[in-house]
């Protein structure tokens, strides 16, 4: 195995094998397919129990027209029974006892509501809701317009957007803005977090290597270029590593838990590729589009593949910088000042992602994710809404050579930074370093 | 015999700062050679140019009779000064990691490490983490991984600093024995009594530049004198005066049975007349020439060129 094999080989072995690895990249998936499922279970499975009401109906005809709803069951109380009666002789179970005014046909405000257990806002929505409606159809009656009710419901609409993005040749393809808004920031984010935490392991990796004075006896056996880029390229693995766990951890989870909590006709109308089923209306038609547009290989492919070559790109930008500020400072704390100036781009990187997400096609987007340092995030941001290719060809060939260069000044800041102890680093000496011949 | 290693005309500067200035040398095969100098001399600098860390300016460095190439350091052992391990390895996997390094296969690294394991006692250590060693412990296996690729060229630099005197005595000996296998040794220290007791030849280097070097016996007899030393049974008044035209007093130690003096020859005096009159006098117990420590001379040679770099 050559020299850098053997270096790349242990920071994998020796960061792999760590506690942290194993429970993060374990636990990460797991917390979020976690998260989700119990989610929309929770929503799915509404309210977790009934709430019984007696009703103590002095108009006469609201009671009896009342429609028990999923968490709310109404009981209609004998006519005349006053509350006090109804709070003395009611059931066992009753969780709350609610009295309707005479005039409710004239004047609202005559609803009144004791619970024994705290309400909610979902309770009293439900009460009003079936009231209002029972009221409302009373006078639609009492003006001989029961007709309009049936013309009103007639009118109701729901509309759905079906998004297409036509290529040069007209084949259309079928985007989701929902699920690009989504894979967008979720993306974007996890390529700010991957090359900032994974940037920074280099950083403490090389400060404690130097602290050690392992470097010292290295250096001996091995070229500093070759111990930094062994370093690099090892700490990359290991983030690829963990990504490429997470990806096939929160597929197959999530294939899984999507089976067991989602209705089967939503399943069955994102297998069939996302045409409409009328049984499922609403945001459902938008969710099986999502669902569709997700288990489609190539869309994954390209969010994936993507991710990967920009992230490994970004990552190897940051990290070579952050090579060079771990061999110049003695300590994590004197690492400060150098650090926020690698940092920075990334930050700026992160805010500018923000504004791209909502407008990927414009110019900010366009300028951001060509320069190298925020290319990374910025583009990454925009791959989901789709990018022309050779946008992403530039992009990354820019990004790459920036690495080149990167490496090569790191390079000659690290191989005298690592051998150099207790001399406090300026921007001035790190000038220097770089005109040593070696 | 071909040197082994010879170091023509090498500068090197950093920045404005002249760390070697003009340094060449010569090391002969088979022997323990000193590299002496006060801190900041330009030693460490020397020697990182011997292990290719760092390339010189101008001038050139020989190996077995080539120019030292990249494929070289796997034939030469480095103990740096400040040294250390990865803390959180284990003991045997951290060692095979340094021998494949130096390019020895994994299971011939795995055999040899064994032998020195044994060799040592330590073979309870192979699964344990560095951090659980104490610092002579760590200093062991490092020594082990220093030399397990049998390198023909070693280099220690101040190799017994923070050892305790047992192991620091475990390392000499062990030092000597790669010698007498045949290796080269060169041995970077300001402990001039440990460069007494092993080294045969010397280079002393000073503000950059090599201003003492050849056999240490040559070089202590260069500087001795004309200081001789007498151990007597007799009046040493008497002795001293018989000596008083011929030679200068240093030195009368008086004991309660045999006396000793040191004295100077004049200019003009000849040992073998001298001992004429102190045979007239007293009692000659052992007469010796004092012959100057490596500690003498070191200090001597360096306030000479103008004391110690700053």
């Amino acid at each position: 195995m050559s020299k850098i094999g053997l270096i790349v080989a242990r920071e994998w072995n020796e960061r792999v094998r760590k506690k942290s690895f194993v429970v993060t990249t374990l636990l990460t998936p797991l917390l979020m397919v976690g998260m989700i499922a119990l989610v929309s279970w929770l929503s799915s499975r509404g309210a977790d129990s009934v709430k019984f009401i007696e009703v103590v109906d002095r108009s006469g005809f609201v009671a009896a027209q009342l429609e028990n709803q999923p968490d709310v069951v109404f009981r209609t109380t004998a006519e005349g029974v006053s509350p006090e009666d109804a709070m003395c002789n009611r059931e066992e179970d009753t969780w709350g006892i609610l009295i309707i005014g005479e005039d409710v046909m004239t004047n609202g405000a005559y609803v009144e509501l004791y619970s024994f257990g705290p309400s909610t806002m979902e309770v009293e929505q439900a009460i009003r809701h079936e009231i209002e409606r029972v009221v409302e159809e009373r006078k639609l009656e009492a003006n001989n317009l029961a007709e309009v009710r049936r013309v009103l419901d007639q009118m109701q609409t729901t509309v759905n957007v079906r998004a297409y993005m036509l290529d040069e040749n007209g084949a259309r393809s079928s985007v989701s803005s929902v699920l690009s808004y989504a894979v967008s920031y979720v993306f974007g984010f996890l390529m700010y977090m991957f090359v900032l935490i994974y940037g920074s392991q280099v950083m403490t990796g090389v400060i404690e290597e130097k602290n050690n004075r392992v470097l010292e006896v290295m250096v001996s056996s091995v070229r500093p270029m070759e111990l930094m880029m062994g370093k690099i390229l090892g700490v990359a693995a290991v983030a690829v590593t963990q990504f490429s766990l997470w990806v096939v951890l929160v597929l197959g989870l999530g294939s899984v838990v999507l089976n067991l909590i989602l209705p089967e006709d939503l399943m069955e109308a994102a297998r069939m590729g996302g045409v409409p089923v009328e049984a499922v209306g609403g945001g459902a038609d938008e969710m099986a589009q999502v669902l569709s547009l997700i288990s489609e290989p190539t869309y994954l492919a390209t969010i994936i593949g993507g991710f990967l070559l920009f992230f490994v790109g970004g990552y190897l930008l940051y990290a070579a910088m952050f090579a060079a500020v771990g061999s110049a400072v003695g300590s994590a704390t004197d690492s400060n000042q150098f650090q926020n100036l690698v940092t920075m781009p990334i930050i700026v990187a992160l805010v500018v992602m923000f504004g791209v997400i909502n407008n990927p096609d414009g110019a900010l987007a366009m300028w951001f994710s060509m320069i190298p340092f925020t290319s990374p995030i910025v583009m990454m941001a925009r791959l989901p809404y789709g990018v022309p290719w050779w946008e992403v060809a530039v992009s990354l060939v820019l990004l790459y050579g920036m690495f080149a260069v990167m490496v090569w000044m790191a390079g000659k800041i690290y191989r005298v930074g690592i051998l150099m102890h207790g001399k406090r680093v300026t921007f001035r000496e790190l000038y220097k370093w770089m005109k040593y011949k070696y | 015999m071909n040197p082994i290693l010879r170091v023509e005309h090498v500068t090197k500067q950093f920045g404005d700062y002249t760390a070697l200035d003009d340094v060449s040398l010569e090391v002969p095969r088979g022997q323990v050679y000193g590299l002496l100098g006060p801190n900041g001399a330009g030693k460490t600098t020397l020697i990182r140019i011997i292990n290719r860390i760092t390339a010189p300016d101008s001038g050139a460095v020989w190996f077995d009779d080539h120019l030292l190439a990249p494929e070289d350091v796997a034939r030469i052992g480095y103990l740096p000064e400040e040294r250390g391990l990865y803390k959180g390895m284990k003991v045997g996997e951290q060692a095979i990691y340094f021998a494949r390094l130096k390019g020895l296969s994994r299971r011939e690294a795995v055999s040899r490490l064994k032998e020195w394991f044994e060799r040592f006692g330590i073979e309870e250590w192979w699964n344990k983490r560095v951090s659980e060693l104490s610092k002579g412990m760590a200093q062991k296996v490092q020594f082990i991984v220093t030399v397990l690729h049998r390198p023909e060229l070693l280099i220690f630099d101040e190799p017994f600093s923070g050892f305790d005197p047992v192991n620091a005595n475990l390392l000499k000996e062990e030092m000597l024995a790669l010698r007498d296998q045949g290796a080269t040794i060169i041995f970077s220290t300001h402990n001039m009594a440990s460069v007494e007791e092993v080294c045969d030849h010397i280079t002393l280097i000073n503000r950059s530049r090599n201003i003492l070097t050849g056999r240490l016996e040559d070089i202590r007899r260069e500087h001795g004198s004309n200081v001789y030393e007498v151990r007597f049974a007799g009046d040493s008044e008497l002795l001293q005066q018989r000596l008083s035209q011929a030679t200068t007093t240093i030195k009368l130690t008086a004991g309660v049975g045999d006396s000793t003096l040191r004295f100077k020859l004049n200019a003009e005096s000849e040992l073998r007349g001298v001992v004429g009159l102190i045979n007239d006098a007293v009692d000659i117990r052992s007469l010796s020439e004092v012959i100057p420590s490596m500690n003498e001379i070191f200090i001597n040679k360096v306030s000479q060129q103008g004391g110690v770099a700053e």
